[in-house]
C-alpha cells in the first residue's frame, strides 16, 4: 500500500511529496552545559520504534509546511486522528 | 520392498544440513540473529576459539533478514584506510571459505564496473582508485571507451540523461550466491556443535552488576555470560532491550529481477547518478537494485515507483534492455548509520555485550570476514585492530568515518 501524508495545509497527498523529517526526538539541548554525549544522542541516536510513532515532515513539492504525523512504522501508513501528545 | 527402497533414498536425500536440538538452559555464547553475521561468528567461535557450546537464536528462519535478500555483490573498493583492509580480506576469504565448509559459495569474481556521469564523480573515484591501490587492491579509472569494451551494450553516446564519463573498475569483485554463504555457514557451525534455534525470539537481555547474565526467549530463558547483537534491521530493537540506544535508521532497501536472457552482461555495472545497479546470474536473470524510501520501516514492501524508476535507468544505459520484464521484486531492511560504516564493539559499556550491526545495504561482503575477528573478540575480550576504528564511541568522540563521501553522492548535480 502506498503512503499518504495529511499536510495540514494541503490535506491527503501522496507520501514522496514529502520529506521525511525524522522521528520527534525532543528539544534541542541547551548549549550551556552540554556534553559531547548529550550532543550525540540528540544528533543520531534513534529508536526506531516498531509501532505508531510522532515524527517529523516536510512539505517539498507543496506548500513548505514542516509538521508532524503519526505512522505505524510496522504498516507504513499514517495514523490518522490521534492528538499530539 | 519397491516402496520401502524409495522411502529410503528419499530420506538420505533429504538429510538435514543441521540438526533441531533442544533449547539449553545455558551457553558460553548466545548469538542474536541467524543471518550471515551471527552464523559466521557462531562458527568461528567453535573453528577458530574452541568455543563449541554456542547458540544462535533466530526469530524467523536463517537468511530471513538481509542475508537472504541482498543483491550478492561483493567488492574491496571502499574509501578509508579503516575500512579497506577489512573488505580486501572479506574476498580473498570466499574462495578459502569455499573450500573449508566444502560448499559452492559460487563466488564469481567478473569484476565491478562503477559508472561516473560527471567530473565530480570522477574526482570521487580518483581518490577511491589511489587508497585501493595503495592498499594493493586492483581498481583502476576507465574512460568511456574503455567502459564500453569492458561492458559492450552500454550506451556511452550522449543520449542517455546523464552520458557516461568513465568509471572505476575494480577486476577482484563479483557476485557471491547469498543463500549458499548462509547455509554453508550454518552447516559448518552445526557439524562443529553449535546449536541453531529458528523459531525462536529473543525477548530481553539480562543484566546484574554491568555484567550479561541471561537471554530471555519466547521459549525459556537462556544463562550466558556473552551475547552478540546481530540483528541487522533489528539491531536497534534489540539494542532497547540493554538501554542501548544507536545511531541507525531503518530503511527499506528494494530488488528485483528479469526474465532469465542469453549472457550479455558479464560484470557488475553501477552507477551513483542512476541509483542503480545490475549484474546478470549464473541463471541469466538481470538482478538490480537498489532503491530506499527515505523514511524508516519496517514493512518489506516494493514499490511500483521504484519498479519505473528501475526499468528507466537500465534502458537508459543498456537500450538493449528495452522490453525485457520483471519477473519478480522484493525488499529487505537496511541499518544505516551515519557515516555509511558498520558499529562494531563490545564490552562497553556492559561485560559480555556485543554488538555487530549498522552494516546498511553493504553488510553481505564482509559478513564472513567479520564474524572470524569477532569471534576472536568474544572469546578473549581483546578487539583485534582490524575492528577497533569501528566503536559505537566514535559518534560521541566526533569521529565518524569518511565512507560517506562516495561516488553514489556526486552526480551530475554537484
Ligand atoms: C535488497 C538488498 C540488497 C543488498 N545488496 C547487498 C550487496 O549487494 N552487497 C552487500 O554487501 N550487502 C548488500 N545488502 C546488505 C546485506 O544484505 C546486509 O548488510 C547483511 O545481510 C546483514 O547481515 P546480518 O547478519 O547483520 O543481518 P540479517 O541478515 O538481517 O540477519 C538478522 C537476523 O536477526 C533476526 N532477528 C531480529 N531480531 C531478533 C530477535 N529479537 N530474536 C531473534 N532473532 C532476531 C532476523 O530475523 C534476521 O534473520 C543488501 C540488502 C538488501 C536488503
Ligand atoms: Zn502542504
Amino acid at each position: 500500500m502506498s503512503l499518504t501524508i495529511s499536510c495540514p495545509i494541503c490535506g491527503k497527498r501522496d507520501g514522496y511529496e514529502f520529506r521525511f523529517g525524522g522521528e520527534e526526538r525532543g528539544p534541542r539541548p541547551d548549549e550551556e552545559g552540554l556534553t559531547h554525549e548529550q550532543w550525540c544522542s540528540y544528533v543520531h541516536m534513534r529508536i526506531n520504534k516498531a509501532g505508531i510513532q510522532r515524527e517529523w515532515w516536510y512539505h517539498q513539492e507543496g506548500c513548505g509546511s514542516w509538521f508532524t504525523i503519526e505512522r505505524d512504522t510496522l504498516t507504513n501508513l499514517e495514523v490518522e486522528g490521534r492528538e499530539e501528545t | 520392498m519397491l516402496c520401502r527402497f524409495t522411502e529410503n533414498t528419499k530420506k538420505a536425500k533429504n538429510k538435514l544440513m543441521w540438526q533441531r536440538p533442544p533449547l539449553k538452559g545455558s551457553y558460553d555464547a548466545v548469538i542474536i540473529g541467524g543471518g550471515l553475521h551471527g552464523l559466521a561468528t557462531a562458527y568461528f567461535l567453535a573453528r577458530n576459539q574452541g568455543m563449541n557450546h554456542v547458540a544462535v537464536i533466530e526469530k524467523r528462519y536463517i537468511g530471513f533478514g538481509g542475508s537472504g535478500r541482498n543483491t550478492a555483490i561483493v567488492r574491496a573498493n571502499q574509501r578509508t584506510k579503516e575500512n579497506l583492509p577489512l573488505y580486501a580480506e572479506g574476498l580473498e576469504l570466499w574462495p578459502k571459505l569455499t573450500d573449508e565448509l566444502d560448499f559452492n559459495l559460487m563466488f564469481f569474481n567478473c569484476g565491478n564496473l562503477n559508472l561516473a556521469h560527471s567530473e565530480a564523480a570522477l574526482g570521487s573515484m580518483r581518490l577511491l582508485v589511489a587508497s585501493a591501490q595503495f592498499h594493493g587492491i586492483k581498481s583502476e579509472l576507465v574512460d568511456a571507451k574503455q567502459c564500453k569494451e569492458i561492458v559492450p551494450i552500454l550506451d556511452i553516446s550522449d543520449l542517455p540523461t546523464y552520458p557516461i564519463m568513465g568509471g572505476m573498475y575494480h577486476p577482484p569483485g563479483g557476485t557471491v550466491r547469498h543463500d549458499a554463504v548462509v547455509w554453508g555457514l550454518a552447516r559448518g557451525a552445526a557439524r562443529l556443535g553449535v546449536h541453531i534455534h529458528q523459531g525462536t525470539e529473543v525477548t530481553g537481555i539480562n543484566v546484574q552488576n554491568g555484567k550479561v547474565t541471561s537471554v530471555e526467549t519466547d521459549k525459556g530463558k537462556i544463562h550466558t555470560p556473552r551475547v552478540l547483537n546481530a540483528a541487522g534491521g533489528y539491531s536497534t530493537l534489540v539494542s532497547a532491550m540493554i538501554g542501548i540506544r544507536l545511531p541507525v535508521h531503518v530503511l527499506t532497501i528494494q530488488a528485483m529481477v528479469t526474465e532469465p536472457l542469453k549472457p550479455i552482461l558479464h560484470h557488475v555495472v553501477s552507477s551513483g547518478a542512476y541509483h542503480c545497479y545490475a549484474n546478470q546470474t549464473l541463471k541469466g536473470e538481470i538482478a538490480t537494485g537498489a532503491h530506499m524510501d527515505p523514511w524508516p520501516n519496517y514493512t518489506t514492501q516494493v514499490s511500483a515507483r521504484y519498479i519505473k524508476h528501475q526499468a528507466e535507468a537500465l534502458t537508459d544505459l543498456m537500450p538493449c534492455l528495452k522490453g525485457v520484464k520483471f519477473m519478480r521484486s522484493w525488499a529487505g531492511l537496511a541499518d544505516m548509520t551515519p557515516d555509511m560504516a558498520p558499529i562494531i564493539d563490545g564490552n562497553n559499556p556492559i561485560q559480555g555485550y556485543f554488538m555487530d550491526c549498522g552494516w546498511g545495504y553493504f553488510g553481505f561482503k564482509s559478513g564472513a570476514v567479520t564474524g572470524k575477528y569477532l569471534a576472536e573478540f568474544m572469546a578473549s575480550d581483546q578487539c583485534p585492530d582490524i575492528l577497533a576504528p569501528f566503536t559505537l564511541r566514535r559518534y560521541e568522540n566526533h569521529k565518524l568515518m569518511g565512507e560517506i563521501a562516495n561516488p553514489v553522492n556526486y552526480g551530475p548535480w554537484n
